[in-house]
Protein backbone atom coordinates (compact mmCIF):
# COMPACT_ATOMS: atom_id res chain seq x y z
CA UNK A 1 0.00 0.00 0.00
CA UNK A 2 1.44 3.61 -0.91
CA UNK A 3 1.17 6.18 1.67
CA UNK A 4 -1.70 8.49 1.81
CA UNK A 5 -0.44 11.22 4.37
CA UNK A 6 2.25 12.41 5.35
CA UNK A 7 2.21 14.34 8.66
CA UNK A 8 4.68 17.41 9.68
CA UNK A 9 5.19 18.72 12.90
CA UNK A 10 6.62 22.01 13.78
CA UNK A 11 7.69 23.09 17.39
CA UNK A 12 9.18 26.62 17.79
CA UNK A 13 11.33 27.85 20.93
CA UNK A 14 8.10 29.31 22.48
CA UNK A 15 6.69 25.61 22.61
CA UNK A 16 3.77 26.55 19.85
CA UNK A 17 3.61 23.53 17.69
CA UNK A 18 2.26 23.38 14.24
CA UNK A 19 1.14 20.52 12.49
CA UNK A 20 0.55 20.08 8.90
CA UNK A 21 -1.00 17.18 7.14
CA UNK A 22 0.34 16.41 3.42
CA UNK A 23 -2.10 14.63 1.64
CA UNK A 24 0.31 12.44 -0.76
CA UNK A 25 -2.42 10.84 -2.61
CA UNK A 26 -2.99 14.27 -4.38
CA UNK A 27 0.61 14.41 -4.95
CA UNK A 28 0.28 10.45 -6.57
CA UNK A 29 -2.50 11.70 -9.02
CA UNK A 30 -0.99 14.64 -9.85
CA UNK A 31 2.47 12.93 -10.57
CA UNK A 32 0.67 9.93 -12.32
CA UNK A 33 0.03 12.04 -15.48
CA UNK A 34 3.45 13.42 -15.74
CA UNK A 35 4.99 9.93 -15.30
CA UNK A 36 2.78 8.46 -18.46
CA UNK A 37 3.95 11.47 -20.19
CA UNK A 38 7.47 10.49 -19.59
CA UNK A 39 7.47 7.12 -19.46
CA UNK A 40 8.47 6.91 -23.17
CA UNK A 41 11.48 8.65 -22.08
CA UNK A 42 12.03 7.01 -19.37
CA UNK A 43 11.89 3.77 -21.18
CA UNK A 44 14.58 5.27 -23.42
CA UNK A 45 16.71 6.30 -20.81
CA UNK A 46 16.65 2.77 -19.38
CA UNK A 47 17.80 0.77 -22.66
CA UNK A 48 20.30 3.48 -22.96
CA UNK A 49 21.72 3.00 -19.67
CA UNK A 50 21.43 -0.46 -20.03
CA UNK A 51 18.98 -1.40 -17.46
CA UNK A 52 15.42 -3.41 -17.83
CA UNK A 53 12.89 -0.81 -17.61
CA UNK A 54 10.16 -3.06 -15.84
CA UNK A 55 12.55 -3.85 -12.99
CA UNK A 56 13.37 -0.18 -12.14
CA UNK A 57 9.72 0.87 -12.28
CA UNK A 58 8.94 -2.68 -10.24
CA UNK A 59 11.93 -1.70 -7.80
CA UNK A 60 10.07 2.18 -7.50
CA UNK A 61 6.95 0.97 -7.04
CA UNK A 62 8.70 -0.90 -4.00
CA UNK A 63 10.06 1.82 -2.50
CA UNK A 64 6.88 3.83 -3.09
CA UNK A 65 4.88 1.15 -0.98
CA UNK A 66 7.65 0.80 1.74
CA UNK A 67 7.77 4.41 2.53
CA UNK A 68 4.58 3.92 5.16
CA UNK A 69 5.76 4.05 8.69
CA UNK A 70 9.17 5.65 8.29
CA UNK A 71 9.57 8.59 10.77
CA UNK A 72 12.20 11.17 11.58
CA UNK A 73 12.32 13.38 14.78
CA UNK A 74 14.66 15.88 15.43
CA UNK A 75 14.98 18.26 18.45
CA UNK A 76 16.96 20.84 19.52
CA UNK A 77 16.42 22.33 22.80
CA UNK A 78 12.78 23.41 23.03
CA UNK A 79 12.52 23.33 19.46
CA UNK A 80 11.84 20.52 16.93
CA UNK A 81 10.07 18.64 13.94
CA UNK A 82 9.05 15.52 12.87
CA UNK A 83 8.23 13.73 9.99
CA UNK A 84 6.07 11.04 9.72
CA UNK A 85 5.11 9.00 6.67
CA UNK A 86 1.51 7.43 7.18
CA UNK B 1 6.13 -37.28 23.08
CA UNK B 2 10.02 -36.74 23.00
CA UNK B 3 12.54 -38.96 23.79
CA UNK B 4 13.27 -36.48 27.13
CA UNK B 5 10.38 -36.69 28.53
CA UNK B 6 9.53 -40.28 28.26
CA UNK B 7 12.88 -40.76 29.94
CA UNK B 8 11.75 -38.49 32.76
CA UNK B 9 8.43 -40.04 33.02
CA UNK B 10 10.09 -43.95 33.41
CA UNK B 11 12.31 -42.03 36.41
CA UNK B 12 9.40 -40.57 38.06
CA UNK B 13 7.78 -44.02 37.65
CA UNK B 14 10.85 -45.91 38.79
CA UNK B 15 11.07 -43.45 41.62
CA UNK B 16 14.23 -42.44 40.91
CA UNK B 17 12.66 -38.85 41.11
CA UNK B 18 9.96 -37.26 42.82
CA UNK B 19 7.24 -35.22 41.30
CA UNK B 20 9.11 -31.62 41.69
CA UNK B 21 11.69 -32.79 40.17
CA UNK B 22 10.36 -34.48 36.83
CA UNK B 23 8.42 -31.02 36.65
CA UNK B 24 11.45 -28.93 36.78
CA UNK B 25 13.09 -31.45 34.67
CA UNK B 26 10.59 -31.63 32.11
CA UNK B 27 10.55 -27.16 31.77
CA UNK B 28 13.79 -27.39 31.61
CA UNK B 29 13.66 -29.73 28.02
CA UNK B 30 11.38 -27.58 26.87
CA UNK B 31 12.95 -24.21 27.77
CA UNK B 32 15.63 -24.66 24.32
CA UNK B 33 12.23 -24.85 22.16
CA UNK B 34 10.79 -21.94 23.57
CA UNK B 35 14.29 -20.22 23.26
CA UNK B 36 14.16 -20.99 19.73
CA UNK B 37 10.89 -20.02 19.26
CA UNK B 38 11.58 -16.74 20.41
CA UNK B 39 14.48 -16.59 18.32
CA UNK B 40 12.52 -17.29 15.04
CA UNK B 41 9.90 -14.65 15.82
CA UNK B 42 12.75 -12.04 16.47
CA UNK B 43 14.66 -12.31 13.09
CA UNK B 44 12.52 -10.11 11.15
CA UNK B 45 12.68 -6.74 12.80
CA UNK B 46 10.83 -4.54 11.03
CA UNK B 47 12.74 -0.49 11.44
CA UNK B 48 15.92 0.26 11.69
CA UNK B 49 16.30 2.80 13.99
CA UNK B 50 19.00 5.92 14.93
CA UNK B 51 18.71 7.35 18.16
CA UNK B 52 21.19 10.42 18.90
CA UNK B 53 21.12 12.29 22.20
CA UNK B 54 23.85 14.67 22.21
CA UNK B 55 24.29 17.65 25.30
CA UNK B 56 25.75 20.56 24.30
CA UNK B 57 29.25 21.42 25.01
CA UNK B 58 30.95 24.30 27.38
CA UNK B 59 31.38 26.31 24.44
CA UNK B 60 28.03 27.94 23.21
CA UNK B 61 25.11 29.24 24.62
CA UNK B 62 23.43 26.19 26.16
CA UNK B 63 20.04 26.21 24.41
CA UNK B 64 19.17 22.49 25.19
CA UNK B 65 20.08 19.18 24.05
CA UNK B 66 19.71 18.14 20.63
CA UNK B 67 18.21 14.47 19.83
CA UNK B 68 17.24 12.96 16.38
CA UNK B 69 15.30 10.19 16.27
CA UNK B 70 15.21 8.32 13.56
CA UNK B 71 13.39 5.00 12.31
CA UNK B 72 13.04 3.55 8.67
CA UNK B 73 11.36 0.43 7.56
CA UNK B 74 13.35 -2.48 6.61
CA UNK B 75 11.46 -2.95 3.60
CA UNK B 76 12.71 0.33 2.41
CA UNK B 77 16.14 -0.55 2.75
CA UNK B 78 15.88 -3.65 1.05
CA UNK B 79 13.83 -1.79 -2.13
CA UNK B 80 16.84 0.46 -2.02
CA UNK B 81 19.02 -2.46 -1.97
CA UNK B 82 18.12 -3.95 -4.81
CA UNK B 83 17.66 -0.18 -6.57
CA UNK B 84 21.30 0.02 -6.15
CA UNK B 85 21.50 -3.03 -7.94
CA UNK B 86 20.67 -1.46 -11.25
CA UNK B 87 22.45 1.44 -11.03
CA UNK B 88 24.87 1.37 -14.31
CA UNK B 89 27.94 -0.18 -14.68
CA UNK B 90 29.44 4.04 -15.95
CA UNK B 91 27.80 5.32 -12.47
CA UNK B 92 29.46 2.73 -10.50
CA UNK B 93 32.94 3.57 -12.30
CA UNK B 94 32.66 6.86 -11.34
CA UNK B 95 31.67 7.05 -7.45
CA UNK B 96 34.53 4.55 -7.22
CA UNK B 97 36.75 6.78 -8.65
CA UNK B 98 35.30 9.54 -6.24
CA UNK B 99 35.51 7.28 -3.39
CA UNK B 100 39.09 6.34 -3.44
CA UNK B 101 39.80 10.19 -4.50
CA UNK B 102 38.40 10.78 -1.16
CA UNK B 103 40.19 7.75 0.73
CA UNK B 104 37.50 5.29 0.44
CA UNK B 105 38.89 2.28 -1.47
CA UNK B 106 35.67 0.17 -1.98
CA UNK B 107 35.51 -1.25 -5.21
CA UNK B 108 31.22 -1.15 -5.63
CA UNK B 109 31.55 -3.18 -8.99
CA UNK B 110 32.55 -5.86 -7.14
CA UNK B 111 29.07 -5.93 -4.90
CA UNK B 112 26.78 -7.59 -5.95
CA UNK B 113 22.90 -7.50 -5.25
CA UNK B 114 22.74 -10.91 -3.39
CA UNK B 115 25.23 -9.77 -1.18
CA UNK B 116 23.58 -6.46 -0.65
CA UNK B 117 20.85 -8.89 0.69
CA UNK B 118 22.68 -10.39 2.94
CA UNK B 119 23.73 -7.30 4.47
CA UNK B 120 20.46 -6.38 4.91
CA UNK B 121 19.59 -9.35 6.47
CA UNK B 122 22.52 -9.44 8.84
CA UNK B 123 21.15 -6.18 10.11
CA UNK B 124 18.80 -7.86 12.04
CA UNK B 125 21.91 -8.73 14.62
CA UNK B 126 23.14 -5.03 14.25
CA UNK B 127 23.46 -3.08 18.08
CA UNK B 128 25.70 0.21 17.39
CA UNK B 129 26.04 1.81 21.01
CA UNK B 130 28.75 4.81 20.74
CA UNK B 131 28.79 7.04 24.06
CA UNK B 132 31.46 9.79 23.45
CA UNK B 133 32.40 12.79 25.65
CA UNK B 134 34.32 15.48 23.95
CA UNK B 135 35.14 19.03 25.06
CA UNK B 136 32.23 18.56 27.60
CA UNK B 137 29.55 17.46 25.06
CA UNK B 138 28.33 13.79 25.46
CA UNK B 139 26.95 12.27 22.66
CA UNK B 140 24.72 9.11 22.41
CA UNK B 141 24.47 7.14 19.48
CA UNK B 142 22.31 4.49 19.22
CA UNK B 143 21.87 2.24 15.77
CA UNK B 144 19.28 -0.88 16.21
CA UNK B 145 16.53 -2.80 15.18
CA UNK B 146 13.43 -3.59 15.87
Amino acid sequence: MIPFVAVVSLRNQQSRTFRLWIPLFLIWLLLLPLAILLSPFIFIACLVCRVNPWRGVALLWQILTALADTNVEVEHGSAGMSFHIL
Amino acid sequence: MNEHRRQILEMLAEGKINADEAERLIAATEEPASKTSDQRSRTRPKFLRVLVDAEEGSSGAYDGPTKVNVRVPMQLLRAGVRLAGLIPAQALNRANQAMQENGVPIDLTQIKPENLEELVEQLNDLTVDVDQKENGARVKVRVFCE
